[in-house]
């Protein structure tokens, strides 16, 4: 039995010290994470089911409005575990599923697939970079800045909207020149569908089952999922752009992003067994210096 | 086609203000004055708002 003690892995060469991180990492990889296609898949069953059950009648607005901006708040993180293979890789036989996940998770917040893959792997590669990592625009020096950032950033005339836009012309292949032909095509039909609706007596419902839900749920992702994991973004590396933190919320209504450190060191652990590898790798986050602040 | 799709998206914060904020105005007026619904009041107010917020938003760039 290997002593992963702080002290034993300190007296470690460097080489065996990476050898060792990566073969406590890899216990964590592997497996089709099932949860996260029932949280990706069912999440947006909730979602459309709200559609016809508040048109109809069947549930009243004061209680969909809520549902809807859980679900949006929710959406996102399984299209992630997609972003990065961890349903299924290339030329597996479920690589259906990761993209299918990947594409429909998504849909209340209105974030095309292709356009979350290759700006979020954009962001791995940057994390904190002022000028590469598109999610940067979430840099606040406090969690009240962030949030007035987070209104500007909205804006029609907002520096940082486009900060996507720029990251897929920066990587011009044409994979991303379609991510962003998608993406143009995502923002009509959404247009398309709120003024239809509007217009035909369901401006209200519209409003408090997409327009109101999209906005505060997004609010939420961006605080949890960039904000608070990568704050104070002043640092670039490995081991230094991503911290772990002790949220108010707790772990689950953080989303788990408390342990966020370990998925920007190893993209492919699922996000549902961050707890459990946290602790067994914490020791090397303590070794290389990593900021855990008392997690 | 290729003329008109980059109209609607240069113009999409003034559209967002006719197509959805003044619709959206004028059926939250006709629930809570209920006495209104029915006259072409709430509809005309929804678009000077909505169409006057979305044309000030699409000119300045704020929305607030």
């Amino acid at each position: 039995m290997t002593d992963l003690s702080v002290e034993a892995l300190r007296a470690l060469p460097a080489k065996e010290l990476n050898r060792l991180e990566a073969e406590v990492a890899a216990r964590f990889m592997g497996g089709l994470p099932w949860g996260s296609v029932l949280w990706g898949l069912g999440n947006l069953a909730i979602w459309l089911s709200l559609w016809p059950l508040t048109l109809s009648g069947v549930m009243p607005l004061w209680l969909a409005f809520p549902i809807a901006t859980l679900n949006v708040a929710l959406c996102y993180l399984p299209s992630h575990e997609a972003q990065h293979r961890i349903i299924a890789r290339e030329g597996e036989p479920l690589f259906w599923l990761n993209e299918l996940v990947g594409h429909l998770s998504p849909l209340p917040m209105l974030l095309p697939y292709g356009v979350a893959r290759l700006t979020h792997y954009e962001h791995h590669l940057h994390a904190n970079d002022p000028e590469l990592d598109p999610d940067i625009h979430t840099k606040a020096p406090n969690a009240w800045r962030h949030l007035l950032n987070t209104i500007a950033h909205r804006q029609p005339g907002s520096a940082t909207g486009g900060n996507y836009g720029k990251a897929l012309a920066r990587i011009g292949t044409d994979e991303a020149r379609r991510a962003g032909l998608v993406a143009a095509l995502y923002t009509l039909a959404y247009h398309a569908i709120l003024f239809t609706l509007a217009w035909s007596g369901f401006a209200i419902e519209a409003a408090l089952i997409w327009w109101l839900p999209r906005i505060l749920g997004t609010t939420y992702i961006q605080f949890y999922l960039s904000w608070a994991p990568h704050h104070p973004a002043q640092e670039m590396g490995r081991y230094r752009d991503t911290r772990a933190f002790r949220s108010r919320l707790g772990v689950l209504l953080s989303s788990g992003m408390p342990f966020h450190i370990l998925h920007h060191l190893y993209p492919r652990i699922p996000l549902l067994r961050h707890g459990e590898a946290y602790k067994a790798l914490r020791p090397f986050l303590v070794v290389r210096g990593c900021r855990l602040d008392g997690l | 086609m290729s003329r008109i799709l980059p109209l609607i998206f240069q113009n999409l914060t003034f559209l967002f203000g006719i197509g959805f904020l003044a619709p959206l105005v004028a059926q939250i007026l006709e629930r809570t004055l209920p006495s209104i619904a029915g006259t072409p009041w709430p509809l005309a107010v929804g678009l000077i708002i909505g169409g006057g917020w979305g044309a000030l938003a699409q000119k300045t760039g704020r929305w607030l």
